[in-house]
């Protein structure tokens, strides 16, 4: 065994008493980049935000139309009134600079309205404004417009969406909305993670993770140690195919899930084609691509089986010792089953749209996880998610349903502004189109994402009261189903609504 | 046009106040439609213009704007009252008491407010000193109270203390031992609705000199309250800090303010044994000042599922009649307030809806910029001016007026000849969620 070993990332700063061992070893620190597991070297973990502007200018979110002839005439009217009195006839009602060119609401500039109606308040004869239909036209039937924008926001600014005046949206919904997460108030400790005054690990362990280890006479652990990774962040990227195929695109996602310290999923042909390598790059191989797996020359931390197969499980296990091998199956298989037969770490998919076999995947993560607590084995499993986690809050919902960290896809590409050409629903065919991208900026992107997104998980573990998301996992009992207090509200005992 | 003043910059403001009056008046006419950028799914159109009218009225409004309900398809939106036959309503010469107390106990102070509801926490810094003193003037006109919010409360406002909640939150901004010992009544902010399990936000632009004076802070630096109470990890410490408040003014009642976590009837009960006189559950669809929008949307949960959660559990462990419940956290009009308190609620408490009155659109632009560009949410000493404290005041009162003349008919209808004869009677509210009808019962 090596010598003592310590996490140098506070976010995963949990480790072994003692550290004799890295039974969980952090992806691409500079410690391992350099071979060597340095002792007691701190780190807290932190992604650099940047601004990136849009480079694809958005529509103006309002049409401002103006009756110019009225405003002309109210402008006389009020030089007349005022005795000429300038300044205050040529005031203006927008406090953003909408009416702030020379001819002031002549010609707006509808890019600056925030929708505030001031102006139509104050003139209604004169000025209305309208909602763009341009910009209604963004995302597509899950990916709302305003859904988009979020995401827009935080890929450029990598801050937590705040706004004032409450909530604004439906009560409860289908899907993801329809859950509440829990807060804890006077009789629990919570902690405050996003303004850092205590710290919130995000950091997840991915791996297999036996029920004990087995140690000789002298205490040192017989066989192999099972592998193990811990991310930073419980989102790993797995790019939409036609992202995976691209020169252009695939190294910003790789490039990008190194920064944060996580995993890029990527099929192993384009791994192979661009000459991907690292510890954050996760070959996905069908058994239809079997043939390029000859050609990789490096062993990767994790590898991923897509579609389950007994002989090529075997035989990447047998390939790759050292690695984690994950299956990537859909979402309503029963995992129990593959469970039974060796399999620990699973990729569960479901499409863009958040389904599998006509379910909804909080339904199916909630069964999954269940079935696997109920057979005792939840503790030795890994799952990862995929599919309708398009918003920073369905990460920490999905967690809590059962998840131990989900696979971000379209949230990725709209991030870097990318356009929907119809539903995008099926992973093969999901009619993506992007602009001319910048490597730079398109890191920046993710990275101010992944920044918003983590802090945004910090304000709900915080409220919640954990200390790390490891132990949101599966926690069913710190959040509320619409449906049950719908019932417990509304209805009589035992009565269904 | 007016535009009287001494000063250009007077001028200016007098200009565009009174442009503001006007569009008050006339959107709410219908005189060019409505709005077609203004509402949301919980804040209709509909909503916000009548708002308007009633507190330019002190009426509903009678040409067609629907004043009742929004569209956000839940909660509120998806109740309705079971109403009596016309034939067996109460007459109209009928007195109808919709007075509540704020004291159930046996003992403390007996305070009775003459309607079921005061203002919300909004603090000096977030709204305007004019905001402050409109709300503050209402409250002594409606002998009902509006609180203080977390960061005290300027000289103005001295003259109305008798009406003004102290609150004390996490960060204790503004609480001094004078606004405690003058207070009829002390609020403790454990949370608050639009952002459960933080503290209070705001923002650097709006820390003005005047405001940081007052919280004992810098200027234009923003100010975030710790959450929790860092003094407080159990029901015990609970009491100490009432304890606290009691030994500096025995006199005063004790409000708790609370979010709606999973176990918010049982943190309801734990304030009762420590002491507070009144529970306030804040739900999490509300809320006026800038939140983050994951905590708005997703953590804790909507008023209408914890009133009667919370309500039921009091009565379990026979309680309900020694302590006072008051909801709040998306409260919006008339039939909201009734239909809060047949879940369970005695009263209700008004933030957002008292800022419509003043000429919110429900833009959400709280915290950009200036702040608010109708003079609202802002510590701009332009922007404040929009809103003269009378008039603001005025228009408050109205929208009470409205909101009672409402409630009287609606108990008339049931049958009720008090407002507290309403409270938890669920059997007189149908729930017409997603999933169908659903007649609830009682709970008494």
């Amino acid at each position: 065994m090596s010598s003592s070993v310590r996490f140098p990332v506070d976010n995963a700063f949990e480790q072994t008493p003692g550290g004799d061992f890295p039974l969980v070893r952090p992806l691409d620190s500079p410690v391992l980049e350099h071979g060597v597991l340095s002792s007691n070297v701190y780190r807290r973990y932190h992604i650099e935000t940047q601004d990136a502007p849009d480079i694809v200018p958005l529509p103006p979110k309002f049409q401002v139309k103006v009756k110019k002839h009225r405003l002309l005439a109210m402008v006389v009217k009020e030089l007349f009134e005022l005795k000429g009195d300038l300044p205050v006839a040529l005031s203006r009602p927008c406090i953003y600079g909408v009416f702030s060119r020379p001819v002031g609401g002549l010609a707006p500039r509808e890019e600056l309205c925030v929708g505030c109606l001031r102006c139509t308040v104050q003139f209604p004869g004169i000025v209305q404004i309208y909602p763009n239909p341009e910009r209604r036209r963004l995302g597509d039937s899950l990916v709302r417009p305003e859904d988009v924008e979020t995401i827009l926001y935080e890929a450029r600014s990598g801050r937590v969406p705040v706004r004032g005046a409450g909530y604004r949206g439906p009560f409860g919904g289908e899907g993801w909305d329809g859950l509440w997460t829990d807060m804890s108030e006077i009789v629990r400790p919570t902690r405050d993670g996003i303004h850092g005054r205590e710290f919130i690990s995000t950091a997840v362990d991915i791996g297999e993770k036996p029920a004990f280890l087995h140690f000789d006479a002298h205490g040192e652990i017989v066989g192999p140690l099972p592998p193990m990774i811990a991310t930073q962040v419980p989102f790993l990227f797995d790019m939409p195919v036609n992202v995976a195929r691209s020169k252009a695109l695939l190294p910003i996602f790789a490039e990008a899930a190194r920064q944060i310290e996580t995993l890029a999923l990527v099929p192993i042909a384009s791994v192979i084609q661009f000459s991907l390598e690292g510890q954050h790059v996760v070959p996905v191989i069908a058994k239809s691509m079997w043939g390029w797996l000859d050609r990789l020359s490096w062993s990767p931390c994790m590898v991923m089986l897509d579609g389950w197969d007994r002989e090529c499980y075997d035989e990447l296990r047998r390939r790759f010792p050292g690695s984690i091998v994950c299956v990537r199956v859909p979402m309503d298989t029963d995992v129990l089953e593959l469970v039974q037969q060796g399999v620990r770490v699973f990729h569960l998919t479901a499409n863009y749209h958040g389904y599998a076999g006509n379910r909804f995947v909080m339904d199916l993560i909630l069964q999954a996880h269940q079935r696997l607590v109920e057979a005792g084995v939840r503790e030795e499993v890994t799952l990862v998610g995929s599919g309708g986690i398009i918003m920073a809050e369905h990460v920490p919902k999905a967690i809590i349903c059962g998840l131990d960290a989900v696979a971000l896809d379209v949230a990725l590409a709209v991030a870097l502004q990318a356009r929907f050409n119809g539903e995008c629903l099926d992973p093969e065919a999901a009619a993506l189109s992007f602009p001319r991208l910048d490597t730079a900026w398109g890191v920046q992107r993710l990275k101010n994402l992944a920044a918003s997104w983590r802090d945004q998980l910090l304000e709900v573990l915080g409220a919640v009261g954990l200390r790390e998301v490891r132990r949101l996992r599966g926690e069913i009992g710190r959040c509320m189903f619409q449906k049950d207090l719908e019932r417990e509200a509304f209805c009589e005992q035992g009565s269904e609504l | 046009m007016r535009a009287h003043g001494k000063t250009t910059e007077e001028r200016i403001i007098a200009k565009h106040q009174e442009a503001l009056h006007r569009g008050f008046q006339a959107w709410p006419s219908l005189a060019y439609d409505r709005p077609p950028a203004m509402g949301d799914a919980r804040w209709t159109a509909d909503l916000i213009l009548a708002t308007w009218i009633q507190a330019e009225t002190g009426r509903p409004p009678t040409n067609g704007l629907e004043y009742k309900m929004g569209h956000s398809g839940g909660g509120f939106d998806a109740l309705t009252f079971k109403f009596l036959p016309g034939g067996r309503w109460l007459p109209e010469q009928e007195a109808i008491d919709t007075s509540i107390p704020l004291n159930r106990r046996p003992y403390d102070r007996d305070i009775q407010i003459p309607v079921p509801w005061y203002g919300a926490g909004m603090s000096y810094g977030s709204i305007s000193e004019q905001i402050m003193l409109a709300r503050a003037k209402a409250a002594r006109q409606w002998d009902t109270f509006t609180s203080s919010g977390e960061g005290g409360y300027p000289e103005s406002l001295f003259p109305y203390r008798e009406h003004v909640i102290t609150q004390v939150a996490t960060g204790m901004f503004g609480v001094r031992e004078e606004t405690i010992s003058w207070a009829p009544i002390v609020e403790f902010k454990y949370a608050q609705g639009a952002k459960p399990g933080l503290g209070g936000h705001l923002l650097g632009d709006k820390t003005t000199v005047a405001v940081a004076k007052m919280r004992e802070s810098v200027p234009w630096v923003s100010l975030f309250s710790p959450f929790p109470f860092h003094s407080v990890y159990s029901v015990e410490d609970h009491k100490k800090h009432i304890d606290w408040i009691k030994a500096i003014h025995p006199e005063a009642l004790v409000a708790v303010k609370v979010s709606t976590p999973t176990d918010v009837d049982m943190v309801a009960v734990g304030s009762y044994y420590a002491g507070a006189h009144i529970i306030q559950i804040d739900g999490s669809y509300g809320g006026t000042g800038a939140a983050p929008e994951i905590a708005k949307k997703n953590i804790a949960m909507p008023i209408e599922l914890a009133i009667p959660k919370v309500h039921r559990f009091l009565v379990q462990e026979g309680i309900r009649e020694e302590v006072v419940l008051m909801a709040s956290g998306g409260i919006r009009t008339a039939d909201d307030i009734a239909k809060a308190i047949a879940l369970g609620a005695d009263g209700c408490v008004l933030g957002t809806t008292e800022l419509v009155a003043l000429g919110c659109t429900r833009c959400s632009n709280c915290e950009r910029g200036r702040g608010c560009p109708f003079g609202l949410t802002t510590t701009d000493p332009q922007l404040s001016q929009l809103v003269d404290p009378e008039w603001g005041a005025e228009r408050i009162s109205h929208l009470y007026a409205s909101f009672q003349l409402q409630l009287r008919a609606i108990l008339r209808s049931l049958g009720l000849r008090s407002v507290q004869e309403l409270r938890g009677r669920r059997d007189l509210l149908i729930y017409r969620g997603k999933e169908g009808r659903h007649e609830p019962a009682a709970i008494h």
